[in-house]
């Protein structure tokens, strides 16, 4: 059980120029927590849970497990359990040695090696397998054992990089649920990479969003999706992605075609405060809904229909200063539009409009 | 039948030059040894067109292997010419092994100029093995060889490396140790290459140590191709001819089953084909006993 601390680490991979894979990042994790990081591809996620792992170095700044500076602790000192993406499981030992290694190496008794792994084999439903080679296991059960591995060090915190990525989804499905059920039930620490912005939600107690190495946000699932601070999180986060599209600024909100939609007071003030004639508006799909012809809306030709079944998502284009732009509503599953068919589309509620800095892509709504 | 061959003609065709060369390379050389060991023939009772002398030579049933395996000077000593094999082999084996395996550990990380130490290390490798041999035998002379000179240098004392003690076997086991290394260093590094990084990773945050790390993720996942070159290793030493032969021609002291062989074949004064063959045959199963026994305890390592 303790704590994790990022003090404005950084990892810097020589190059020309030089890779800031992870840029002064810094964060705090509560003992018993369960934090995400999530972002794009190259992002520095891996690297960053690396970097707590000891497994990569720390070129700036410090990390701190349970209080105590480890910044230069090897990873046989920090007390953490990993699951890697690939499992990495010991291909020439049985699952029961592959869980009990770690104990081994410590020099714990063999009985009680017997004892743990037993224990974890059968919260992972792995009694039957404990006799085989990893390469004699289904890809769902090589995950549990890498999971297991890491549950019978009882260690301070576990770290997971992306340990669903090789299952199907449904599969992928169930064992988040069962991770997420674990890491409640032991209330260790835990931080888990993921790029599957979905996941981030589901699992997490809180969210750290990272893009290039920077952290963009960190919060919990609810406030990244109804607050996002900033363009790239708010694009991020959710799925159908927000509809994100630079429009005029008028005295009387945000002007889209043939519909202005009123903005709130703070916002307007400071886009007039650094003199911008436009903004990035931002809008879910949830949040747009379909109205009558005679009501106030932007006039949309739907281009494409995906049935979900619960819902429809409608893509169409709408004309923006004399572009056309896509945008993405979600509408009852039950009652969508045909192809071709030109609808009017309005905001459900002006307080779920989101607004950004057309440049640094910087929250101005609150 | 018909059938079967009418399906799996084109197989069988392009199968059938190789069992015929193969046939003809080796199970037939191999057949007339085996029969030239129930015999008693030898330079002068073999069939000699040039002289248009028919063969002479006759049937002696086991005699050859009697004479052999009762272990008698005048055969070769065989038991002790074993022994001396096996020392020959499993030392030069295991220092290749021991050695390769080192220097394939170290060559495996990021160092600079890798690629330069691997063509270096290689390059035993590239000579001629007669050139390295000459060169060596150059260098192990008593008297103006650098290796007796360095020794002087240090105050230690100089023996005669190639003369008729067992500081000639220590030498030919040190050229041919030198000879060897390269090839098991290339495999093994080939190995090492293919053990992927995310388990020694998982074993540094599991608390392993290096040494940890090496027995219990290099060590077991170099062993498929470690029992494959120590397998070759064994066979090619264990009939390794030519090192010794040039570096010490017929010294008694360097003397192992297939020089010994050779001695009978070709010198001597009445080349003995017979007791050349059967030394080759008793190789060729001190070879295959060795063979099976090795597999069955591969096999046996595999499943526990
Ligand atoms: N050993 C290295 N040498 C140089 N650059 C590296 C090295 N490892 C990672 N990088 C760079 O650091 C950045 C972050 O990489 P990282 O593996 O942390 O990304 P990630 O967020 O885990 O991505 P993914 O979702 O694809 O796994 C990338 O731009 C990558 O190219
Ligand atoms: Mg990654």
């Amino acid at each position: 059980m303790a704590e994790v601390a990022y003090d404005k680490a950084s990892r810097i991979f020589s190059g020309n120029p030089p890779v800031r894979a992870v840029d002064e990042l810094s964060l705090d994790v509560a003992d018993g927590e369960f934090l995400v990081l999530v972002g794009p591809s190259g992002s520095g996620k891996s690297t960053a849970l690396r970097m707590l792992a000891g497994l990569e170095d720390v070129d700036e700044g410090a990390i701190k497990i349970g209080g105590k500076d480890v910044t230069n602790v090897p990873p046989k000192g920090r007390d953490i359990a990993m699951v890697f993406q690939s499992y990495a499981l010991y291909p020439h030992m049985t699952v029961a040695e592959n869980m009990g290694f770690a104990l081994k190496l410590r020099g714990v008794a063999k009985g009680e090696i017997k004892a743990k792994v037993a224990e974890a084999a059968k919260m992972l439903d792995l009694t039957k397998y404990l006799d085989r080679k990893p390469k004699a296991l289904s890809g769902g059960q090589r995950q549990r054992v890498a999971m297991g591995r890491a549950i019978v060090r009882e260690p301070a915190v576990f770290l997971m990089d992306e340990p669903l990525s090789n299952l199907d989804a449904k599969l992928r499905v169930e064992t988040r649920a069962n991770i997420a059920a674990l890491q409640q039930r032991l209330g260790t620490t835990t931080i888990y990479v993921t790029h599957d912005q979905v996941e981030a939600m589901t699992m997490g107690h809180r969210v750290a969003v990272l893009k290039d190495g920077l952290l963009q946000q960190c919060d919990t699932p609810r406030a990244l999706y109804d607050k996002p601070g900033n363009a790239f999180v708010a694009g991020f986060m959710g799925s159908p992605a927000m509809n994100l599209k630079t429009v005029p600024l008028t005295a009387e909100g945000a002007k889209l075609d043939g519909l202005v939609v009123p903005l709130e007071r703070r916002a307007l003030d400071r886009a007039g405060a650094d003199g911008l004639s436009e903004v990035t508006f931002g809008v879910r799909p949830e949040s747009l809904a379909l109205v009558g012809s005679s009501s106030v809306g932007m006039e949309m030709v739907v281009e494409l229909v995906e049935e979900l079944g619960a819902d429809a998502l409608v893509h169409g284009a709408v004309r923006i200063g004399g572009a056309a732009e896509r945008f993405v509503v979600r509408v009852d599953g039950r009652t969508p539009p045909g192809l071709g068919q030109t609808v009017k589309v309005a905001v459900r509620d002006a307080g779920e409009v989101h607004l950004f800095h057309p440049e640094s892509g910087v929250r101005l709504s609150s | 039948m018909r059938r079967f061959l009418d399906r799996y003609w084109y197989a069988y065709a392009m199968v059938l030059p190789v069992v015929l060369v193969t046939g003809v390379l080796v199970l037939i050389p191999l057949a007339q040894g085996v029969f030239f060991t129930f015999t008693d023939i030898n330079e002068g009772n073999i069939a000699n067109p040039v002289l248009d002398r028919p063969a002479t030579f006759s049937g002696v049933g086991l005699v050859n292997y009697l004479h052999v395996l009762s272990g008698d000077p005048a055969y070769g000593s065989f038991w002790s010419t074993l022994a001396r094999t096996l020392v020959w082999t499993f030392g030069c084996v295991l220092a290749h092994f021991t050695i390769g395996l080192g220097l394939a550990v170290l060559l495996n990380r990021r160092v600079r100029g890798r690629a330069v130490y691997r063509a270096l290390l290689i390059l035993p490798w590239a000579v001629p093995s007669f050139i390295s041999a000459f060169a060596w035998k150059y260098m192990f002379n008593a008297q103006y060889g650098v290796i007796n000179q360095a020794l002087r240098v240090v105050g230690l004392p100089d023996p005669v490396w190639l003369g008729q003690s067992d500081w000639a076997l220590v030498a030919v086991m040190l050229v041919n140790v030198w000879l060897g290394v390269p090839f098991m260093m290339v495999a093994l590094l080939g190995g090492l290459q293919a053990i992927p990084a995310d388990l020694y990773e998982a074993a540094e945050v599991d608390g392993a140590s290096p040494w940890q790390r090496f027995r219990d993720i290099t060590l077991p996942g170099l062993r498929a191709v470690s029992g494959t070159v120590v397998l070759l290793g064994v066979i090619w030493t264990f009939n390794m001819f030519a090192v010794i032969y040039l570096v010490t021609g017929a010294n008694p002291n360097t003397r192992i089953l297939v020089t010994y062989a050779f001695e009978r074949f070709f010198s001597g004064a009445s080349r003995d084909y017979a007791i050349a063959s059967t030394y080759g045959v008793l190789i060729l199963s001190v070879l295959l006993v060795f063979v099976a026994g090795y597999r069955r305890a591969l096999r046996g390592q595999e499943a526990a």
